[in-house]
């Protein structure tokens, strides 16, 4: 589903240039559940940036299913992300404003869905991550896991074709880490892709591939076998 | 401590370029145009006071009841300065003297116009204008002698000395120069380039020397020992009419000379105000926009916390009070507003020519006063502290534990006060906006209402010298007509764009008795209708053509409507004494204020020379300028000792509209400066809020907002703040625009459109103003603020 070939991506600041992404080739299959791996500074969260559209690389190619994605413009950008993509985050990124209920729904707003479908959605979503009774609340109020299943039903709430994780779990403890990684491998049953960037190798064994970056470069892949066969 | 905290707010302003350009600019934009309207306000209420006793020196004035009204007017007769001097309590001097006129002055080839007043010596006790030479007790005894200004002088005379050479006045009287003095200035009621004796006067005019309670033709000044006598004196004044003459049923009264210009409007004899009404109107106009300024520079502050939170917090942590902290605030605060201050200067010394040419006149900053530089030095503090109060209140009171651990402080309440000022901000600048639509409605209406004749192309000439014989000005008007230069020539008594002649002297059948009806008087020539450009309603012109005609006379309709004269045509006046037919009727036409309904107008043929004007219709078919040239020469070869004075009715009618075209071009131009100065605040809000919800924007473009639904999210609440304060502003503007019109007679009604105006333009303007800051916010890619968290 995604080809990615070549992918360059360099920070400058005033004095120093920074090779965060060195020639990246990387393929994922639909319904694959990814692990990236790798020390800080090793490009992960850039390449999931690039992969989410949220940051553009200087060259390379990415395509999702037939699509060359690099050159479109701000607006298709915008587009084809809230169409085909979820995101969840370290920090949660929810809205501080909005209530639980609204944070979720605001993905189908910007999706123009229509508002009677929107509320059977929210519900249905809030139904399965088991936080019915806290959809009137503010992010706030609830506990770190919570807020974690909240983004996670906010990054579903539309079936995107993938989602993007940058260490779901880094800022939960281990009980709450493993319900988020749970509910992530549910959905990757169900035949969501899934592209993970994690420290944590607990995290990553619950994929089916392991990718190791360092400097910029892909330097190991390491098929999870146990899974795999889960699947098979 | 100082030093510190004066080197760290240096930092902040240098780290910050653009919060302090746009914190800088802001007030120092609202600190000039606050300084330029405290100067022509101050330039206004110094008129007169020049003179040392000027706050112990009184204009006469009569009241008069004619025409069921009470007219006030500074002219009184020539015997009243004596009678004051010798009769009334309390008096050290009195003088008269004739208001400036035009005269001509020649020192050989150089012919001059000058500004002339005929007075008395006491004139320049009561005045104590400045003696560059001569002696002040000396002059104006002898009857052929002349005071010149110094500019005058030195138009006459170059760099010579003018003291003991000779002048002609009009080419009849040679006048020996007896004093230099310096010019009157520029704002004062009476300006003049030359001052010549009053005898002379009445020896060129020999009606003067006649005692006459009944003719007012001249200015009374009266100077009081003491203020404390002021009141016994001006009772004594009262009745000092009825006291001479006892047919005379005007009253006088004293009116401080400090208060002439700006208190000149009377009603029922009494004093209602005048041009302070408008000046008072600047004086807020100045206020409000330095307080919109200061708004500003809270806004930009508070908006800025967040930044220095910290800063407070290690403070506070390692022992600053509250105290010092508030005062380094509010050091910072001073230190912009002094930077401002010195940025405003050259923004008004740049602005202040183009200032004065379009108010025509002469401001200008007088350096060396010491009320200047406290005035500035007050303004500067106030403004410091009026800008830095709520901001150093506010950043002061962050508790140290909180902001160092990096919680987020709660600025709820600070912003609903910074959308509080905003708003308020808007309101002023809305009400602008509305109030300055208004005042360009009724301009207009009022110069676009019919006048009653034909402007365009009519000029009139003044007619002077030897034109004042009639067998010349016959002369003249057949030249003019065969040039081709003029269609239709006329002469009339008084200057057509002006007041003039009036008289309470006529009587009609049915006339009450009692009653006293002020009829403005004119002496017309042939051809009278053609040239204005009016209409004959009913009836015939009057002709000097036809013998009978000198016993005829014709009335505008305002008159016959005022003589409730069912058959007009035939009807007999008695005018002066002499019984006169009316023949015809003249349709109103404007010779005195287009704001006031046209007044009662007597029209009779000119057969003694009573002609001030000769009116000529130019004709259309000729080149303007060869016209023009062709005057000239025709002018000059009757009268050629005098430079030609003509000018177009419409050019002379335009100067009617001075004062509301002063304040329509004010209250544009500040009106625009407090929406600019509103926009900045605006600017500042917007960069706040944009730093605020950098996060939740970027979340929102994750899930897939466009830049537009970010730009309209964001722009909503500011659509907001602006639409409210058009709301408060509404009733506002309508009471303020409601009591300006109220006091023109001829007034447009109140319409939707300004209220449109204010609101669209407003929101317009902040909306332009928020989205060109927050596009930026907008289109950033959003993981660079998600990514430092």
């Amino acid at each position: 589903m995604i080809k990615i070939e070549n992918l360059e991506k360099v920070y400058k600041t005033e004095e120093i240039e920074t090779t965060a992404l060195n020639g990246i080739n990387l393929h994922v299959k639909e319904g694959e559940f990814v692990s990236i791996m790798g020390p800080s500074g090793c490009g992960k969260s850039t390449l999931l940036n690039v992969m989410g559209l949220l940051d553009k690389p200087e060259s390379g190619s990415y395509k999702f299913v037939e699509t060359e994605l690099l050159t479109l413009n701000d607006r298709e950008r915008s587009n084809f992300r809230k169409r085909n993509m979820g995101f969840v985050f370290q920090n949660f990124n929810l809205i501080d404003e909005l209530t639980v209920f609204e944070n979720i729904e605001l993905p189908l707003i910007y999706n123009k869905v229509p508002a009677g479908e929107r509320k059977k959605l929210v519900n249905e979503i809030i139904g399965r991550m088991n936080i019915v009774n806290r959809s009137s609340h503010f992010p706030q109020q609830l506990s770190g896991g919570q807020q974690q299943r909240v983004a996670v039903a906010r990054a579903l709430v539309t079936k995107p074709k993938l989602v993007l994780a940058d260490e779901p779990t880094g800022n939960l403890d281990s009980t709450h880490g493993n319900e988020v990684m749970e509910l992530l491998c549910e959905l990757n049953e169900t035949g969501t892709t899934i592209v993970m960037v994690t420290h944590s190798s607990h995290d990553a064994s619950f994929s089916n591939r392991i990718i190791n970056l360092k400097d910029g470069h892909v330097i190991s892949e390491k098929i999870n076998k146990g899974r795999t066969e889960e699947l098979i | 401590m100082f030093k510190l905290n004066l080197k760290i707010a240096l930092r902040n302003l240098w780290k910050n370029k653009g919060f302090s350009l746009i914190n800088i600019g802001g007030l120092a934009i609202g600190l000039a145009s606050c300084m330029i309207l405290l100067i022509y306000v101050a330039y206004e209420w110094s008129y007169d006071k020049q003179f040392k006793n000027s706050d112990k020196t009184y204009v006469v004035y009569q009241n008069l009841v004619a025409s069921g009204k009470t007219f006030s007017w500074p002219w009184t007769p020539n015997v009243m300065a004596n009678e004051v001097q010798e009769k009334i309590p309390g008096v050290k001097y009195a003088s008269h003297s004739t208001y400036p006129r035009p005269n001509l002055i020649t020192v050989g080839e150089n012919r001059l116009s000058a500004k002339v007043v005929f007075t008395d010596p006491n004139f320049l006790k009561i005045l104590d204008y400045k003696f560059i030479k001569g002696n002040s007790n000396q002059v104006l005894k002898d009857i052929n002698s002349i005071i010149l200004t110094k500019s005058f002088a030195e138009k006459l005379f170059g760099n010579e000395d003018p003291m003991n050479k000779t002048v002609k006045l009009e080419n009849q009287d040679v006048l020996k120069v007896s004093a230099v003095i310096e010019d009157a200035p520029a704002n004062s009621s009476i300006v003049f380039e030359c001052l010549m004796p009053w005898t002379l006067f009445e020896k060129r005019e020999p009606w003067v020397k006649e005692s006459n309670w009944g003719n007012n033709m001249c200015l009374t000044l009266v100077q009081l020992r003491d203020n404390n006598l002021f009141s016994s004196a001006n009772a004594a004044m009262e009745g000092i009419y009825k006291r001479n003459s006892k047919d005379n049923v005007a009253v006088a009264l004293l009116h401080p000379l400090t208060k002439w210009h700006l208190y000149s409007d009377f009603e029922n004899g009494k004093s209602v105000g005048g041009k302070i009404d408008q000046l008072k109107i600047f004086l807020l106009l100045a206020f409000c926009i330095l307080l919109i300024a200061c708004v500003n520079f809270m806004n930009l502050s508070t908006a800025r916390s967040e930044r220095r939170a910290k800063e407070v917090g290690v403070r506070k942590a390692i022992g600053s009070t509250r105290k010092s902290l508030i005062n380094q605030f509010f050091l910072e605060s001073i230190l912009i507003t002094f930077i401002s201050t010195v940025l405003a200067f050259i923004l008004v010394e740049i602005s202040l020519p183009y200032f004065n040419n379009l108010l025509n006149i002469k401001l200008t900053i007088d350096y060396t006063n010491s009320g200047f530089w406290i005035a500035l030095f007050s303004l500067m503090i106030f403004t410091g502290f009026v800008a830095g109060s709520y901001p150093a209140l506010y950043l002061s009171s962050f508790e140290p534990i909180k902001v160092l651990k990096g919680l987020k402080i709660k600025t709820d309440s600070s912003v609903s006060v910074r959308k509080v000022l905003v708003i308020g901000q808007f309101v002023f600048a809305a009400c602008l906006i509305i109030c300055t639509a208004v005042i360009y409605q009724q301009l207009n209406y009022v110069k676009n209402k019919p006048i009653g004749y034909n402007q365009a192309n009519l000029m009139q000439i003044a007619v002077e010298g030897k034109m004042h014989d009639s067998s010349k000005l016959e002369l003249l008007k057949t030249q003019l007509l065969k040039s081709g230069a003029a269609t239709h020539v006329t002469s009339f008594s008084s200057d057509v764009t002006e007041g003039g002649n009036n008289t309470t002297n006529i009587e009609w059948e049915g006339k009450n008795p009692k009653e006293l009806i002020s009829f403005n008087h004119r002496a017309i020539g042939n051809d009278f209708i053609e040239t204005m450009g009016t209409e004959l309603m009913s009836g015939r012109a009057l002709s000097s053509q036809l013998k009978n005609d000198t016993n005829n006379v014709m009335l505008n309709e305002a008159a016959v409507k005022m003589m409730g004269l069912k058959w007009p045509i035939g009807a007999t006046i008695t005018f002066w004494g002499n019984k006169m037919t009316n023949v015809g009727v003249v349709k109103d036409f404007v010779v005195e204020s287009a704001y006031q309904k046209v007044a009662p107008m007597i029209f009779y043929i000119d057969n003694h020379s009573d002609a001030s004007v000769m009116l000529v219709r130019l004709n259309p078919d000729q080149n303007i300028s060869s016209s023009l040239a062709q005057i000239d020469e025709i002018v000059k070869g009757i009268e050629p000792n005098y430079p030609v004075n003509r000018k177009f009715v419409n050019e002379s009618f335009e100067v009617k509209f001075q004062d509301e075209k002063l304040l329509g071009t004010l209250s544009n131009w500040f009106g625009g400066f407090a929406i600019f100065i509103s926009c900045l605040g605006l600017l500042g809000l917007a960069l706040y809020m944009a730093e605020q919800r950098k996060k939740e924007i970027s979340i929102r473009k994750v899930l897939g907002a466009t830049t537009g639904n970010i730009l309209t999210l964001l722009n909503k609440e500011f659509i907001k703040l602006v639409a409210i304060a058009n709301l408060i502003a509404f009733p506002l503007a309508y009471i303020i625009i409601n009591k300006w019109l109220s006091t023109f007679e001829y007034r447009i009604s109140i319409s939707f459109l300004p209220f449109a105006l204010a609101i669209s333009v407003s929101i317009v303007i902040a909306v332009l103003t928020v989205s060109m800051q927050l596009i930026k916010v907008a289109k950033a890619n959003p993981i660079d603020a998600l990514k430092y968290e």
